[in-house]
């Protein structure tokens, strides 16, 4: 579904943000994307949906990259960025930066809208949507009203309802309370579809992801199950991580 | 400098509305041409930051008071005219429905008054030719810059607030409303906005200066090439003498009739007094077709009276009996007014 | 002095508190709701300036309204706060400068300077009540699809949207700012002057970080350029029916003193 060949990126030339970055994610894989802070993944998730690098063309923070990025078979470049984008769903960190619009309802519709479909049919599907998270409550609200956890359900929902292939969420429990933060645990897991999760959250990462990616200084320093990576002390402290607070006795 | 709509007749709220809706349409139109989708959401958000900067208090040294600012000038030089102007319009409409502050009616003057002159003029008329000219070379490049970002920016904001406050005072009298002369009313207006307009111009550049040291890619006309400099150096020199000349004969004519005839400007704008002073409703008149009674009764007495051909009667033939059923008409419209509030009250009370 | 911003936020959100009712007048179209506004506007605004009896019975609209829709009118007056005081300054000079009696009301002359200020400050007041009454019956999608409806340019409608939207984000954040800077600046009423640059100067920048992933975030949804509005559905019946009798009363009311009628009747 998604890979990474001998992948090199730099914002600015000689300072590579990524080095030679290789990995494949199968269909339907949950994978934990985690390092420390500046490792690199952020521009891992911004390569996918071509807001930098190849797919972003010459124009603004396009940077220099070498290898290949592929999304379901499909290497990204601006050409066939909108049918990448269409099989991606993101939810940013800021759940403010992602909901634009007034109100819930309208920014969910937003992104069905802009892809052809009739209002109706839209709303059908959003209310679906809203219905299979439980969140029926946040139809009518305004975004600038709700709280910090009922804006990470939206932002999830409103990525939800564009029926993504792939889900690339950035931090998606920082700053919630443990209720929020189990909610949308739980929610994660329901999600039958591919997901690329990125998270300084270790415990989080243990109880949603099967499989582990560390980044370090822009290297992969580590691919495999989360039992074996996110259990190995040595190997998190030797990059700047510690083990999942469970694991700490 | 917020106008409400009890401040302005329909025809001069028109007016404006014409005014800055034709500008909008301009302003959009240069910018689908330019096809930056990226503009959009940065002048959103940029709109947004001169909403929420305007609740900001700013201490002015020395007096214990607080400054705010407008933002006109700030959003021309981030954005550029065009876009500063619809941003600016946009705060205002959102001030307008949301915060009460303006009117609807008003919408129109309002826009034209502290989003026209502030984006447009004090982008084309100021900070790009100060930007663009070679003052204060001798301070070095970089100090150069800086100097001509704090002087377009406190040039920019007194002269196109004083320009905005000219403005109220014109529509205002336009309108009819004040019986205040004209000239005494830009003599109160002026000197007021020409002390707000240094604080937002001091306000202003500050937060100019600061983005300058630190993102300057994010200011307009800042880095200009020694060819455009050149070619520009003249330009400044003409704006200056155009702006003085304009100056000059705007100031001559105005003051010239202020000081020939009190009234003399009023006399100038709406035609002969002497026709009684419903010729400068002449507009509402034609749209409903009716002159009201008082009026035609007023220019009636005006006529006799002609010592005081300025002020009218609101009496009639029968003065008494129409003040009087006026009055228990009045206090019967109120009455209903209050029982209808009342019962919708109760009624609401009732069905919870 | 965060009390000014956080009265700001406040206000924003009572707005859309009341917006988001229900009540007949909520359920009335935004287009309707618009027009009679409008109208009414501009009929108060055209009543003479002696005219004070006959512009009293526009009272009645925004007192239906009020009564109907359950907005108090206590919210209405306390933001007359912004508008009333610059009516005032200017409406003052009338009485001083126009000293020509009117009638007397007991031993105290009436001047109709006194009618004509009297007459600004309602028209001030019932046009006010008029617009806080479409936006505190009007949800802010719905008047954006209105505007779009009577092709308002798309760029201007998106941008009130979007701006209304980060006004309220934004001014939470110049609140948290403002709050932080006093609270290790105890006793200042404002921001210093050394601060002035850097205060609102590190939000602008923040700020523009903020757009580029708004707008990263509005292309990962297939943003090309153009907003999609609700249609609001056609009017109905009821919306019509609305619009035309307020419309008809406005302009009957400016055409004939009906407070003048009403009292003459009465005193027959």
């Amino acid at each position: 579904m998604i890979q990474f060949d001998n992948v090199t990126f730099a914002y600015e030339k000689g300072k590579p943000v990524l080095s030679d970055v290789s990995f494949a994610i199968e269909k339907g894989e949950t994978v934990g994307l985690i390092g420390a802070n500046g490792a690199g993944k952020s521009t891992v998730m911004k390569l996918l949906l071509g807001l930098a690098g190849p797919g972003a063309g010459n124009k603004g923070v396009s940077g220099r990259a070498d290898g290949k990025i592929i999304v379901d078979g499909e290497e990204v470049s601006p050409r066939n960025l909108s049918q990448i984008r269409r099989k991606l769903g993101f939810v940013l960190q800021n759940s403010d930066n992602q909901m634009f619009m007034p109100t819930v309802w309208e920014d969910m519709l937003f992104g069905l809208l802009n892809y052809g479909m009739t209002r109706q049919e839209a709303e059908q599907r959003a209310q679906k949507v809203l219905r299979e998270l439980g969140q029926e409550k946040l139809r009518g609200l305004y975004n600038h009203r709700i709280s910090g956890g009922e804006k990470r359900m939206a932002a999830v929902a409103t990525v939800l309802a564009m029926d993504p292939e792939v889900l690339l969420m950035d931090e998606p429990t920082s700053a919630l309370d443990p209720y929020n933060r189990r909610i949308v645990i739980n929610t994660i897991r329901k999600l039958p579809c591919t997901k690329v999760i990125t998270s300084h959250d270790l415990d989080m990462i243990y109880d949603t992801c099967g499989r582990v990616i560390l980044l370090s200084e822009g290297r992969v320093a580590a691919d495999g199950p989360s039992e074996t990576i996110l259990r190995d002390r040595g190997l998190l402290e030797a990059n700047r991580m510690e083990l999942p607070l469970r694991f700490q006795q | 400098m917020h106008m409400a709509d009890a401040l302005l007749s329909p025809a001069v709220a028109a007016t404006m509305y014409v005014a800055s809706g034709t500008t909008v349409g301009l302003s959009v139109k240069k910018l689908t041409q330019d096809e930056n989708t990226q503009k959009l959401p940065t002048m959103a958000v940029a709109s947004a930051l001169v909403f929420a900067g305007q609740m900001i208090n700013y201490t002015i040294p020395g007096t214990g008071s607080s400054g705010h600012m407008c933002g006109g000038m700030l959003l021309s030089a981030l954005l550029g005219p065009q876009a500063g102007f619809l941003s600016m319009a946009v705060v205002l409409t959102i001030q307008c429905l949301f915060f009460a502050d303006g009117g609807l009616m008003a919408l129109g003057a309002n826009i034209w008054n502290m989003a026209f002159y502030g984006c447009f003029v004090g982008y084309y008329l100021i900070w790009r030719p100060i930007m663009r000219s070679r003052l204060f070379e001798n301070l070095g490049a970089e100090a150069a810059r800086r100097a001509r970002i704090i002087a377009a920016s406190i040039i920019g904001c007194i002269v196109t607030l004083q320009m905005g406050a000219f403005s109220v005072a014109l529509e205002t009298t336009l309108s009819g409303i004040t019986e205040l002369p004209f000239s005494a009313f830009c003599g109160l207006m002026l000197p007021i906005h020409l002390a707000i307009g240094l604080v937002e111009g001091l306000i202003t550049a500050a937060v100019l200066t600061y983005v300058y040291a630190v993102r300057p890619e994010l200011l307009r006309d800042v880095e200009v090439s020694e060819e455009v400099r050149k070619g520009s150096s003249k330009s400044l020199r003409t704006v200056i003498i155009t702006l003085a000349v304009a100056v000059v004969v705007v100031g001559g004519i105005f003051s010239h009739f202020a000081s020939s005839n009190p009234d003399g400007l009023e006399w100038a704008l709406f035609g002969n007094e002497e026709a009684g002073y419903s010729a400068n409703m002449g507009l509402d008149e034609e749209n409903f077709g009716v002159s009201s009674a008082v009026s035609e009764t007023a220019a009636g007495i005006q006529e006799k009276t002609s010592f005081l051909p300025d002020y009218a009667f609101a009496g009639s033939d029968n003065p008494m009996g129409t003040t009087v059923s006026g009055i228990v008409g009045s206090a019967m419209v109120a009455g209903a007014a209050l029982l209808i509030c009342y019962a919708g009250h109760f009624f609401r009370k009732k069905n919870a | 002095m965060s009390q000014n911003i956080e009265r700001s936020i406040r206000d924003l959100r009572e707005m859309d508190t009341l917006a988001s009712g229900d009540s007949p007048l909520h359920r009335v179209s935004a287009g309707a709701k618009l027009l009679v506004t409008v109208v009414y506007i501009l009929v108060v605004v055209s009543f003479d300036k002696f005219n004070m009896s006959g512009l009293m019975f526009m009272l009645l609209y925004p007192a239906v309204l009020f009564a109907v829709s359950g907005i108090p009118v206590s919210t209405c007056f306390y933001k007359l706060r912004f508008v009333l005081p610059i009516v005032c300054a200017v409406g003052i000079f009338n009485p001083i400068l126009d000293r020509t009696p009117a009638f007397p009301l007991g031993s105290f002359v009436v001047t109709t300077g006194m009618i004509s200020m009297v007459t600004l400050l309602m028209k001030g007041v019932f046009c006010l009540m008029a617009s806080f009454l479409l936006a505190a019956s009007t949800r802010i999608e719905a008047i954006c699809a209105v505007l779009r409806k009577i092709h308002v340019p798309s760029m201007l409608v998106t941008l009130l949207l979007l701006t209304y939207r980060y006004a309220a984000v934004l001014a939470e954040e110049a609140n948290v700012m403002t709050q932080a800077y006093n609270l290790r600046a105890p006793g200042q009423k404002g921001i210093h002057y050394k601060a002035w640059g850097s205060f609102l100067g590190q939000l602008l920048l923040r700020s523009m970080d903020r757009a580029e992933e708004l707008y990263s975030s509005m292309l990962l949804r297939g943003y090309h350029g153009e907003f999609y509005y609700a249609q609001g559905g056609s009017s109905s019946i009821g919306d019509v029916l609305y619009a035309v009798s307020w419309c008809a009363l406005f302009i009957a009311a400016r055409c004939v003193n009906l407070t003048q009628l009403l009292g003459t009747s009465v005193l027959r």
